[in-house]
């Protein structure tokens, strides 16, 4: 393994790790301040112990979070010191104000752990709320970041030199509304549909049933809602890469030749040797459409840009959108069923409605994962998207193999703990006598 | 606006000593403990630390986002040279922090209280020693910026610069200093029956911190470390030095009188006069390479980006700050005079 390839798959590793933490950490407050606010207006116990079990998870991942998230921003520096050195400066103000959004987090949640019964009630309960605010602002403030990776803006690029930089601009960049919209979207609809498997599961055991049925309401409720509105936000998206990364585009569909009335690939093998996609249902002229909003519309394949600026791995491009999309689609029709049950209540009695969502519990984060993997393996070789390569960025520091190792191991033994860690909560919740 | 942005970098760096210095300590001071003290300790940690250790870690954020944005190249020589030291602070942070929140989270407290324990006070030892070296290593003059990277030896750029006689000392000295702010500050939130075994503790942190800054002065002596002539011909780095020994003695009255709060701020003083008299004795120079220093003003990025940043750091320091003082107010921890 080259030094590139271990300091790619070391970035890559930390960020898969660190977006789950990131996300379950920012998404789980919202939870919390929901069933913290009905036990204020009710007073049902159970609401209390719920509030109390899930302010556990949301410190042991927000700490999870925040130290790999701390890792993750000197990796920026230690692998890419070349692109740190000329990006830093332009995205500045994204990372700035995200330090103080994380800043205020952490304040917020240090009330708010330690504030029960030291702290007036409705300023406790108001801290919460900042935590998921605070959460959410830094987590759309680093996406505008890797937007702009997506969408370089706030600088005039001459002679391989960045002038008149302009961060204002630079965090407004075109790719940060999508992105972040994207994301956020993403983010509730794989904690909500994480944490509501792990109480479905609960549920269908039959243990301390009525605290999980509420548990699994709150957090699906915010997960199935995500759920619905992710395709508006899937389809600006496509309309957004069609227009300003079109190699991207061809990639995510293994789309090679150029075509007008291009057609939509769904599945399928991909040979990129002999540029074919097998075994894949194809639907006429779905991709001019869904990219340009025309169904003539001609969509640039994959040959038609020059070699050394398309992304090597577009097998990986292609699979992982079709799992994005497929999961997507997925738990949009059960987040449909999820509100329809409201009216069939009967389901509940029904062991195969549990057993779904308890299945379907880990799919909303793969998806989250494989959409990465489609926008950050789609913009190779570029790390700034027509202006620096990630080859001429990486540290010049030979044996990143080694470091590379060492956070395989580290973040192995971190997702096992925490894994087990929750086990034990929910175990010491179904044993206590106090619900 | 350079000015600000320096202002704030500053602020950040010292509160980051002192806040999250506090808090590895706190760590030490439970690593040398005996068994009984031990749970002792772990208990007052937790209740003093828990609700703000997460805010003192995030000012090494601040700090690294300044240099980043505010002075790329400053920055770049960091990342590149001391990859290995910083790496391994990285790894420490992670394992102490995940520790500390496992120790008190888990709902089961059983024999994995011993793992935790171990991972939180180890990691709380080592970390502030690598971090301490990378310090060191800025000042050491052992970084070599060659032309052409493969024109040095893998030993030579990346691992002399930080693994060196002056560095690991600066490395215990930093780790003393920890253990000396943590025992300071869990003198004025022990309980009565307790708050001897901090006073001690305290006493036996300020002789180590003592000895272990005579062993830098001694050794940037002996190795002629360019930070000691520096800081030699520099007069007010010496006057803040000679104030602060001299207010080992007050200190030591006030430890052996188990006073809560005067302690602790004769000992923030001496803490903040020591980090300036450093930075002044070598600023705007903040690193020494082999051959040269390289001047933190010279690496600035354009005037448009500090403005910005400057703005962005007045404007988050006016929401973070009171946030801050109340967080630290609601759960009792500031007080400045004794009662």
């Amino acid at each position: 393994m080259d030094n590139l390839d271990a300091a790619r798959l070391q970035m890559a590793f930390t960020l898969i790790f660190h977006i789950v933490f990131a996300c379950i950490g920012m998404v789980m407050p919202f939870f919390m301040v929901v069933a913290h606010k009905k036990w204020l207006n009710t007073k049902n116990p159970i609401y209390l112990t719920l509030t109390k079990s899930w302010q556990k998870g949301v410190a042991i991942f927000f700490v999870t979070g925040a130290v790999s998230g701390t890792a993750l921003s000197f990796e920026l520096g230690l692998l890419w010191p070349e692109f740190m050195k000329h990006a830093g400066p332009i995205i500045g103000m994204p990372f700035s104000l995200e330090g103080a959004a994380f800043f205020v987090e952490a304040i917020a949640l240090g009330f708010y752990l330690y504030g029960w019964n030291r702290l007036p009630k409705k300023f406790h309960w108001f801290t919460g709320i900042i935590v998921g605010i605070a959460g959410v602002a830094s987590g759309i403030l680093v996406v505008s970041a890797n937007g702009w990776m997506n969408a370089p803006s706030g600088f005039d690029y001459v002679n391989g030199e960045f002038l008149n930089i302009d961060p204002i601009k630079a965090l407004f960049n075109p790719g940060w509304f999508t992105q972040a919209l994207h994301m956020t979207l993403a983010a509730f609809t794989a904690t909500g549909f994480a944490v509501a498997g792990v109480h479905a599961f609960q549920v269908y055991k039959k243990k301390h049933k009525e605290l999980h049925m509420k548990a699994f309401k709150i957090a699906l409720t915010f997960g199935a809602l995500a759920a619905i509105l992710q395709p508006i936000s899937g389809d600006i998206s496509a309309k957004d890469i069609a227009k300003r990364q079109p190699v991207k585009l061809a990639a995510m569909e293994a789309h090679y030749h150029t075509q007008k009335g291009a057609p939509l690939y769904i599945g399928g093998i991909v040979d990129n040797e002999n540029q074919t996609v097998s075994y894949k249902i194809e639907i006429p002229k779905a991709l001019s459409f869904l990219a340009f909003g025309d169904f003539d519309a001609e969509v640039k394949g994959l040959n038609d840009f020059p070699e050394d600026v398309r992304p090597k791995n577009i097998a990986l491009v292609h699979y992982a959108f079709q799992i994005m999309v497929g999961i997507g689609s997925l738990l949009l029709i059960v987040g449909l069923l999820f509100f329809i049950s409201f009216k069939k209540q009967i389901w509940w009695q029904k062991k195969w409605f549990w057993i779904l969502f308890a299945v379907l519990a880990p799919t909303g984060f793969i998806a989250l994962e494989a959409g990465w993997i489609v926008t950050e393996v789609g913009r190779q070789p570029w790390i700034i998207h027509n202006i620096m390569k990630t080859k001429d960025a990486v540290t010049p520091m030979p044996g990143m193999v080694y470091s590379f190792y060492m956070y395989i191991v580290l973040y192995t033994v971190l997702t096992v703990a925490v894994t087990w860690l929750m086990t034990r909560q929910i175990k010491f919740l179904n044993n206590s006598k106090t619900v | 606006m350079l000015y600000v942005v320096l202002f704030f970098l500053a602020i950040s760096l010292l509160l980051y000593v002192i806040l999250a210095g506090a808090d590895f300590g706190a760590g030490i001071v439970e690593l040398f403990s005996s068994d009984q003290n031990q749970q002792i300790t772990k208990k007052t940690v937790y209740r003093v630390m828990g609700p703000v250790w997460e805010a003192n870690h995030i000012w090494i954020i601040i700090i690294l986002v300044i240099l980043w944005v505010g002075f790329p190249e400053f920055y770049n020589v960091l990342v590149l040279y001391l990859h290995i030291p910083i790496t391994l602070v990285l790894l420490g942070i992670t394992l102490r922090g995940v520790a500390f929140v496992f120790r008190h989270y888990d709902a089961f407290k059983d024999k994995s209280q011993i793992l935790y324990d171990w991972m939180f006070r180890i990691s709380s030892f080592v970390t502030p020693i690598f971090l301490g070296m990378t310090f060191g290593a800025m000042l050491s003059g052992h970084i070599i910026i060659p032309e052409h990277i493969e024109s040095q030896s893998f030993y030579n750029l990346f691992i002399a610069p930080w693994f060196n006689g002056f560095s690991v000392f600066v490395g215990l000295f930093f780790a003393a200093l920890c253990a000396f702010l943590a025992s300071i500050l869990l003198i004025g939130e022990a309980s009565d029956e307790e708050r001897p075994i901090y006073v001690r503790k305290s006493r036996i942190a300020t002789v180590t911190v003592i000895i272990m800054g005579f062993l830098v002065l001694c050794f940037s002596y002996l190795y002629d470390i360019r930070f000691l002539s520096n800081f030699v011909k520099n007069p007010y780095a010496l006057t803040l030095v000679a104030i602060s020994a001299l207010l080992i003695f007050p200190l030591l009255r006030s430890i052996k009188l188990a006073r809560k709060i005067t302690t602790r701020t004769f000992t923030g003083v001496q803490v903040v006069l020591i980090l300036i008299a450093a930075l002044i004795a070598q600023y705007p120079n903040l690193i020494i390479t082999s051959d040269a220093s390289i001047n933190i003003l010279k690496t600035a990025a354009p005037d448009k980006v500090i403005n910005v940043l400057g703005i962005s750091l007045i404007v988050g320091g006016c929401i973070i700050l009171p946030g801050l003082y109340h967080l630290f107010r609601s759960f009792k921890m500031i007080k400045i005079f004794e009662r």
